[in-house]
């Protein structure tokens, strides 16, 4: 009986091309915005959120001394990794580990002084953890630990009014209380979002302790893990292997960021809802038309003894097969859309919008076929559901009423 | 002889806003197995009012209505529609064809809706449409056949399942009178060679001059029961 079901309903798509087409061309649309907007830009600004500051300085997780994130200044330090921690950082679930010295500090050139987070990296291990060190636009990034030179942000040196080349003087407190002053020479200038090329300034680790008579001591330490589902593990591993210090998601340390990335998958689900209503609408009018059309058809199914429930299922079958046809048409569409793209969509003058919402220039549009297959068959299910009302109508009719209709 | 119908005491009444307009007034019948009957009347008598009970598609206000040993009157929705699918056979005045169905499909349909396997409702959708005289013209859809051949497959449609009785209604109501007589004879010879028991609501004089019974319905009374012998009805 399957068979036949199945065919009449193929069949009937046949009875009014234009509704067939119309209906195709709602579903399609719907399920391609739904894709394109709804999912492949809204996951990428929301990632893209999320990476610009996880691969900033953050990293997944961060270590720091007790109340460091309540006040952080010099006197809140940690000794470097040693012992258990050190043996926690260099397992699994960690992958990569990086060291900081991170202090408030006064940047003055020749002609201004301004404000500025003043770190002391390790480049090897930095390079693994952060993206900063791939911006350098122009000159070259730090050696290593001991590096007295220093990389500031394009747009910070701009402001400087210095260029490569020229020297700088930081000021910040030291650890014994009095004002630490040193000269560093400019060696590089990286680019990217504004925010950090204004705030960070970035010297060797072991000069950055030597000046502020931090040896053997550091404000944090960033770690990466090997997925987003490990880092609680991680977390609670590190905190038994250093319980006086505190380990922090980077959810915890960077809250705004994390609130937009929250915020951009509620967007995806109202969007994708508003989308869905309005085709709903669609379906369920062109099915209403449909059933309409063939009530006497449907009226005469009925007589000859067809059951009500044949009849919900023969109207329900009819739809799935319209919206599975016009969700996959969606699909194909939104992935002819995403491959031009596939290695990201340059913003350009519209980076410094995106740069506000937390993302970067460069948007990594999302298109995984396992999202895609989910929310396809999502929209198909729902889109099943609003054809029951068509449907349940249909098997109500009166048989006798039915065929007596023109 | 199996009694294949039996009302009681019929009664119908329909509700015109306040006015309570009676269709059928305790209306007694039997239909025996086998038999070739008619039922006539004018326009607004009860006829079809009647065939539709009998057929399950209408509830009567009072009275007792029994297909083939099966009480019906307080069956469900489904239940009907089960006791349509299984007893009754339907040939209805506008042919009534599923349009996207060939010939084939639309007998094959019902068989399927009986659970049939398909290779065995393919060999009876076919053998019925030969019985009819459709061989050939199985994959055709309804709107390559003519008229007279769509009511044929109507006809092969009701008999597809070997209900115990077919209720036509008008029958060649939408026919010339070449199809019309095609298809009387039709009915009449697979009454007499496989003895199905038809029932066909009528205004058609040809019709009634074969039938071996005429039952005339009146204001919602039977009026007139009149059996006659094959040779009569000849």
């Amino acid at each position: 009986m399957r068979g036949l079901l199945v065919s009449l309903a193929w069949r009937s798509l046949g009875r009014s091309p234009r509704r067939t087409l119309i209906t195709f061309v709602v579903v399609a649309v719907a399920m391609w915005v739904i894709l394109v907007f709804g999912m492949m830009f809204t996951k990428a600004l929301s990632l893209g959120a999320r990476d610009a500051t996880v691969r900033l300085l953050t990293g997944e997780g961060q270590i720091h001394a007790a109340h460091y994130l309540d006040d952080p200044g010099v006197d809140r330090a940690m000794p470097e990794p040693s012992g258990r921690l050190l043996a926690a950082l260099n397992r699994s679930p960690v992958t990569v580990w990086a060291p900081h010295v991170r202090v408030p500090a006064t940047i003055r050139s020749e002609y201004r002084s301004l404000g500025i987070t003043f770190l002391g990296v390790d480049p090897r291990k930095e390079r693994s953890i952060s993206d900063l060190p791939r911006q350098i636009e122009f000159g070259l990034y730090l050696k290593n630990g001991t590096d007295a030179s220093i990389v500031l942000g394009k747009h910070l040196i701009e402001r400087l009014k210095t260029r490569i080349g020229k020297r700088v003087i930081i000021m910040s407190q030291a650890a014994d209380g009095h004002l630490a002053e040193q000269s560093f020479t400019i060696v590089g200038a990286f680019g990217g979002a504004d925010g950090p090329q204004d705030q960070f300034a970035f010297t060797g680790l072991r000069t950055a302790q030597a000046m502020l008579g931090l040896a053997g001591n550091i404000s944090e330490v960033s770690f990466d893990v090997t997925d987003d589902s490990a880092l609680p593990a991680a977390i609670d591993s590190l905190h038994r292997a250093a319980p006086p210090l505190d380990v922090q998601p980077w959810t915890a340390i960077e809250p705004f960021a994390f609130a937009i990335y929250q915020e951009a998958a509620s967007q995806e689900v109202i969007f994708s809802a508003i989308m869905f209503a309005l085709m709903a609408i669609g379906i369920v009018n062109a099915q209403l038309m449909a059933v309409f059309e063939r009530t006497r058809e449907l009226g005469l199914l009925q007589a000859l003894g067809m059951k009500p429930r044949l009849v919900v299922l023969q109207v329900t079958l009819e739809s799935a097969l319209l919206i599975g046809i016009g969700v996959l048409i969606g699909d194909g569409l939104a992935a002819l859309t995403f491959a031009p793209f596939r290695n990201g969509l340059d913003l350009g003058a519209l980076a410094a919008g995106a740069e506000r919402y937390g993302a970067g220039r460069v948007l990594h549009l999302q298109f995984q076929p396992g999202d895609v297959a989910t929310l396809s068959v999502a929209v198909w299910l729902l889109g099943i559901l609003t054809t029951l009302w068509p449907a349940r109508r249909a098997s109500r009719t009166n048989p006798i009423v039915a065929m007596s209709q023109a | 002889m199996k009694t294949i119908v039996s009302c009681r005491g019929i009664e119908k009444v329909y509700k015109q806003g306040a006015v309570a307009v009676p269709a059928l007034r305790g209306v007694d019948l039997d239909i025996e197995a086998g038999e070739f009957a008619t039922l006539a009347g004018p326009s607004g008598s009860g006829k079809t009012t009647l065939l539709n009970i009998i057929g399950g598609l209408d509830r009567p206000t009072k009275g007792e209505v029994v297909i083939d040993g099966q009480p019906i009157q307080r069956l469900g929705k489904n239940r009907l529609a089960e006791l349509r699918l299984h007893k009754i056979g339907f040939v209805f005045q506008s042919f009534n064809l599923v349009p996207v169905f060939s010939a084939m499909e639309n007998v094959e349909f019902i068989l399927q809706l009986l659970h049939t396997p398909r290779v065995e409702a393919r060999e009876r959708a076919s053998q019925v449409l030969s019985e009819v005289g459709l061989a050939g013209l199985e994959n055709r859809r309804p709107s390559r056949l003519s008229g007279g051949q769509q009511q044929r497959v109507a006809v092969a449609r009701a008999l597809g399942p070997k209900p115990a009785i077919v209720l036509a209604d008008e029958p060649t109501g939408s026919l010339d009178s070449k199809s019309a007589d095609d298809l009387i004879t039709l009915m009449e010879n697979l009454n007499a060679s496989s003895g199905i028991t038809f029932l066909i609501a009528t205004h058609d004089p040809r019709v009634m001059s074969r039938a071996h019974r005429n039952i005339v319905v009146s204001d919602g009374r039977i009026v007139v029961d009149e059996r006659r012998t094959t040779a009569n009805a000849a």
